[in-house]
């Protein structure tokens, strides 16, 4: 994974949850973005953003964290 | 019951002649436009009963009963004009001799066609006619296809007493200026026919008649020669001609044609239909059929004429490869070079795993063909690492218009623009990119319909000649989701709500929650004014203007679409269709504009990584498993790649192979030098398109793809309508794009094997609800369909919505406006939008190697005068432009189209380097790229770009490399020959 992909998935995932922020607290926004997630990420970028939310948690945001740990379950 | 013509009791038998344009009713001149009136009229006419609807012309209803009076000035595409007086005919207890064309029917009229009287002055207007005309018609172009020849035989005319030797006009100059039809005034018989296409069915008014009696003629503009006058080439005028006065230059060249076959446009999302008229395999012309849905005998200069790149040199002929892009290309059988992709295919996966590779459908391909690709990634790849062009462009309809109504496609059909009575138009420019459409808007504007236009450009729509003055929306690039929150909040506060269809139609509580966020202050037009730049009075007009109007119908384009918060603005265009009740009926609706001719279908085939044909995800297992039962292999449940992702694994280097059936993604596809070195580290790339594109430069395998003159298929247009498209010549390397996937499968070890596209549609049919009752039969009887066509609708379904919707209840959607973070700075202080043009076609491919390139030899950049002073730049100079990605040149030209800060250009020519400057960023929800909007910088330079040199110096090596393969595939075409 290039630095540039990894960036491109949490400026995507930043730009999914501020279109969403309208759906409520923490909670909803960060299920209604992990559904999104689910629907539309390839199984790869899945993989990456989970791999880097595991290893780095801090340099998320608390809601793209939030999104990816829902999203992870849902990834085998 | 009305007595209409009714094919199926004439000549034209479905099912047994075809689709046999030479024998349906369309091919007939009934004189005069249908009246819509549903009040029965009774007449006789020569003693024959025949009823029509009130306000049908006596000559109409006479060609009804089957009896042809002469004419000349009448067409039934044009309104009656009176003047050649051919039509003349007795009416019982009327006196003299009316004419039947401006003569509406009348109860119990007793019309008589034929008397000695009535010949006789018939006999006598011809003799005049033709005492003015050359008598060269056995070698004029329109010999066999004369209306002047063909009512002289029918009068019987004999002698001309006027001699030749008086005054005339057969020394009159031809003007050959436009490079597709001449106009030669010495055959002219001043019938205005011309003059009337042009201002009725065109909506131009390019053409006047000059002067009186003897001394009128017919002008372009001022007197100007047709390429210099306002003239658009759409040909309207050239069909209209009774005589050759005006004539395809490529039937005065080829002579007649001697049969033809109806077909579909390949250029744009109208779907035009055309009579591909031909001698043996060589198309001679290309005339719009009347019975076409989507165009009713029109057309646009590049369906009409631009045809010719279809046998131009530089097609590819033979299959090639390569092993390496800087290496020669090879000429090879097919079989050599399917099996070479297949190894190559095969071994990226072996070594980098299933999800390495990955496959481009495309818009321009039949639904079949793309229909196959998905089902070749995602069953011989084994992945759903597919996508198509259309993410590029209307990626977030598919996503707006399903998330609040159900479906992702357009409402209507474009007919139903002529009951609207307000038309909004946002982000589209259908006098060029639709341009047909364009003109049926037009003409509903002429008949009193308002205009709101939302764009960053001043459109020609907005001046339609003989049509009241649109209303203008100036805003800013990226501020959509502003000004329709902006309408929407006016129509919430000012009770301009529809609350019946409301209540009956939409989800409660969806609606409630959108009504509460849309009335907050914040989103009124006052409070968006800064972020919109349109004054908010302005606004509330608009919004006044559509709520109110009765039928307010919507049309967008890729102004909308390609943004970042593209998905959001359709969501909201569906809001205030939603919450003014302008869905489920006629006149009104949401109507995406697309752009290529088959945007539509490539989506609803499944050409997009998260969905299988018809929008079902890949994620229900009750729909892959009905895929799995037919197509014998299981389907990854997880979406696949889209195309800026794979560009990014690319890089990345996991995403190492692609193959790309008939797109330009190295042109098209926005921060070109991304693209570019995404193409570089793939190690290996197939590209099937009929020319070496700059995709195909980066390309390994080459294929050569045919055109739709060189095919059997479909094609979906934009109101879901699905056309025909039929083989008129063999495909130039003997397969078709169908049958290179279904090779390039075989070759892979997953067989397929269809007969004909045909039976790839019923496949389509048999897994996809919305198709469920389409069948080529069917359309040959029909003609087209528009989809869901089922059981629940047998016929296809005109305008979507009108009881319920696919999702129960109409959703409204919160639509939050965000700013983009492609914003204007010190120091890039303009905002850059892009658009297209008339004569040419998205990258430019197929047009550029057309005379339509007189039209338009290069893109510019246009900049206000204000912008312009600021950085001392004159028309014509050069410029350089600069995006935080990218720097280009492009030559400059001043216009007021924008407001002071905005520029704008077109991505038809692919050394501009449009797409060098525009960035990556995209649409939140599906990554469709924002073109629409990029921060640049603007000033004048004396050279090209860094990249448009080594553009020039990559496409000479490239070509250099092609040549020697040109040269051999030449002389194996002239070996055949002999
Ligand atoms: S080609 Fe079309 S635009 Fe040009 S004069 Fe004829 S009708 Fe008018
Ligand atoms: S150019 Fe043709 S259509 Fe026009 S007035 Fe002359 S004859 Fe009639
Ligand atoms: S409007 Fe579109 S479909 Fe019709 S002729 Fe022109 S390019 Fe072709
Ligand atoms: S056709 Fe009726 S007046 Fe010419």
């Amino acid at each position: 994974m290039s630095d540039q992909q990894l960036n491109n998935l949490i400026k995507m995932l930043d730009q999914i949850i501020a279109n969403n922020l309208h759906h409520g607290d923490d909670d909803k926004v960060s299920d209604v973005a992990a559904d999104h997630l689910q629907k539309f990420w390839a199984r790869s970028m899945k993989q990456q953003i989970i791999a880097h939310a595991n290893q780095s948690p801090r340099e998320l945001s608390v809601l793209a964290k939030l999104t990816v740990d829902k999203l992870e379950p849902t990834v085998k | 019951m009305l007595h209409y013509y009714d094919p199926a009791t004439q000549t034209y038998e479905p099912g047994k002649n075809g689709l046999n344009p030479d024998f349906d009713s369309f091919s007939r001149d009934l004189g005069t436009p249908p009246s819509l009136s549903e009040e029965p009229v009774s007449i006789s006419v020569d003693g024959r009963e025949i009823t029509v609807p009130e306000g049908t012309s006596v000559l109409r209803a006479a060609a009804l009963a089957g009896i042809n009076i002469p004419k000349l000035c009448a067409s039934d595409n044009l309104e009656a004009f009176g003047s050649c007086r051919l039509c003349a005919v007795e009416i019982e207890g009327r006196r003299g001799y009316p004419a039947s064309c401006t003569t509406p029917v009348a109860e119990g009229m007793a019309v008589t066609t034929q008397t000695g009287k009535l010949a006789k002055l018939r006999r006598n207007i011809m003799e005049l006619y033709i005492s003015d005309h050359p008598l060269d018609c056995l070698t004029c172009p329109a010999n066999g296809n004369c209306e002047l020849q063909d009512v002289a035989g029918v009068v019987g005319l004999r002698e001309v007493r006027y001699g030749f030797e008086g005054e005339n006009h057969l020394d009159a100059e031809t003007d050959s200026s436009n490079p597709y039809f001449s106009f030669d005034p010495s055959k002219c018989i001043v019938c205005s026919r011309c003059v009337r296409a042009c201002d009725e069915v065109q909506g131009t008014f390019a053409l006047t008649i000059e002067g009186r009696g003897f001394d009128s003629k017919v002008v372009a503009s001022q007197n100007d020669p047709f390429m210099d006058s306002e003239c658009v080439s759409c040909g309207a005028c050239v069909q209209a001609c009774p005589t050759s006065t005006l004539m395809e230059k490529s039937v005065i060249e080829e002579g007649q044609p001697e049969h033809s076959v109806v077909t579909t446009c390949a250029y744009c999302g109208v779907g035009c239909s055309f009579k591909a008229e031909m001698k043996g395999d060589q198309v001679v012309r290309m005339v719009p059929y009347k019975g076409g849905e989507a165009n009713h005998g029109h057309s646009c200069v590049k369906g009409r004429f631009a045809f010719g790149y279809a046998t131009h040199e530089d097609r590819i002929r033979e299959p090639m490869i390569r092993d390496s892009i800087n290496d020669p290309w090879q000429v090879v059988s097919w079989d050599e070079a399917l099996a070479f992709a297949a190894k190559k295919l095969k071994a990226t996966q072996a070594k980098y795993g299933r999800e390495s590779i990955g496959g481009i459908t495309s818009s321009r391909c039949t639904n079949e063909e793309t229909y196959l690709v998905q089902k070749l990634v995602r069953a011989a790849f084994g992945n759903n690492n597919t996508d198509t062009c259309a993410r590029v462009c209307h990626s977030p309809t598919g996503y707006g218009l399903k998330t609040t109504l159900g479906e992702s496609a357009g409402t209507q059909t474009f007919d139903s623009v002529m009951k609207a009575d307000t038309i909004m138009v946002i982000g589209a420019n259908p006098t060029d990119a639709h341009p047909v459409f364009g003109s049926l808007m037009r003409k509903r504007l002429r008949q009193g319909a308002k205009l709101i236009v939302i764009d960053p450009r001043r459109i020609d729509l907005i001046s339609t000649p003989n049509a009241e003055e649109g209303l203008h929306l100036p805003l800013r690039p990226g501020t959509n989701v502003a000004i329709v929150n902006a309408l929407a909040h006016v129509i919430v506060t000012e009770g301009l709500e529809d609350q019946e269809f409301i209540n009956s139609r939409c989800d409660t509580e969806a609606y409630n929650t959108w009504r509460s966020f849309i009335a907050e202050e914040r989103n009124s037009p006052e409070a968006m004014e800064a972020v919109t730049g349109v004054a908010a009075d302005k606004v509330r007009e608009a919004a006044r203007l559509y709520a109110q109007a009765g039928n307010g119908a919507i049309y967008y384009g890729l102004g909308v679409t390609e943004h970042s918060q593209g998905s959001t603005m359709v969501m909201g265009i569906a809001n205030l269709a939603l919450a003014t009740g302008n869905i489920g009926k006629e006149g009104g609706g949401v109507n995406p504009l697309r752009g290529q001719n088959n945007v539509q279908g490539s989506c609803d085939m499944g050409s997009f990584p998260h969905e299988l044909p018809g929008y079902q995800h890949v994620n229900d297992q009750a729909v892959r498993e009905r895929f799995e039962a037919v197509w014998g292999v299981p389907i990854d449940k997880e979406p696949g790649l889209r195309i800026p992702n794979m560009f990014d694994a690319a890089i990345a280097g996991t995403f190492k192979a692609l193959y790309v059936q008939g797109e330009d993604i190295a042109q098209s596809d926005p921060n070109t030098q991304h693209v570019e070195a995404a193409l570089r580290a793939l190690d290996c790339l197939v590209v099937q398109d009929i020319f070496l594109n700059e995709t195909a430069k980066f390309a390994h395998v080459l294929l050569p793809g045919s055109t739709f003159l060189e095919k059997n298929g479909t094609f979906t247009n934009a109101e879901r309508r699905i056309n025909r498209v039929r083989k008129v010549m063999e495909p130039i390397a003997g397969m078709e794009d169908w049958q290179v996937t279904m090779a390039l499968s075989n070759a892979l070890g997953y067989p397929m094997h269809y007969n004909h596209p045909s039976e790839i549609m019923d496949e389509i049919a048999s897994l996809t609800p919305t198709f469920t009752g389409v069948n080529y039969d069917k359309l040959e009887q029909l003609g087209s369909i528009q989809w869901p066509c089922n059981e629940e609708h047998p016929e296809g379904m005109p305008t979507m919505h009108t009881v319920d919707f696919p999702i129960g209840k109409g959703r409204f959607a919160v639509t939050e406006y965000l700013a983009t973070e492609e914003r204007a700075s010190r120091r890039f202080p303009l905002l850059l939008t892009t658009g297209r043009i008339l004569s040419q076609y998205n990258v430019g491919a197929q047009t550029r190697r057309t005379s339509n390139s007189d039209w338009h030899e290069e893109d510019v950049l246009e900049l206000h005068p204000s912008d312009a002073e600021l950085r001392g730049v004159k028309d014509g100079d050069w410029l350089g432009i600069s995006s935080r990605v990218g720097h280009t040149v492009l030559r400059a030209k001043l216009s007021t189209r924008m407001l002071p800060g905005v520029v704008y250009t077109t991505f038809h020519h692919p050394s501009s380097g449009a797409n060098v400057v525009t960035t990556d960023n995209s649409d939140w929800a599906t990554n469709c790229p924002e073109y629409k909007v990029t921060a640049v910088q603007v000033e004048k330079v004396s050279q090209p770009s860094d990249w448009q040199r080594n553009f020039v110096d990559f496409d000479q090596r490239q070509q250099a490399l092609l040549q020697p393969a040109m040269e051999s595939e030449e002389g194996s075409h002239a070996n055949a020959l002999k």
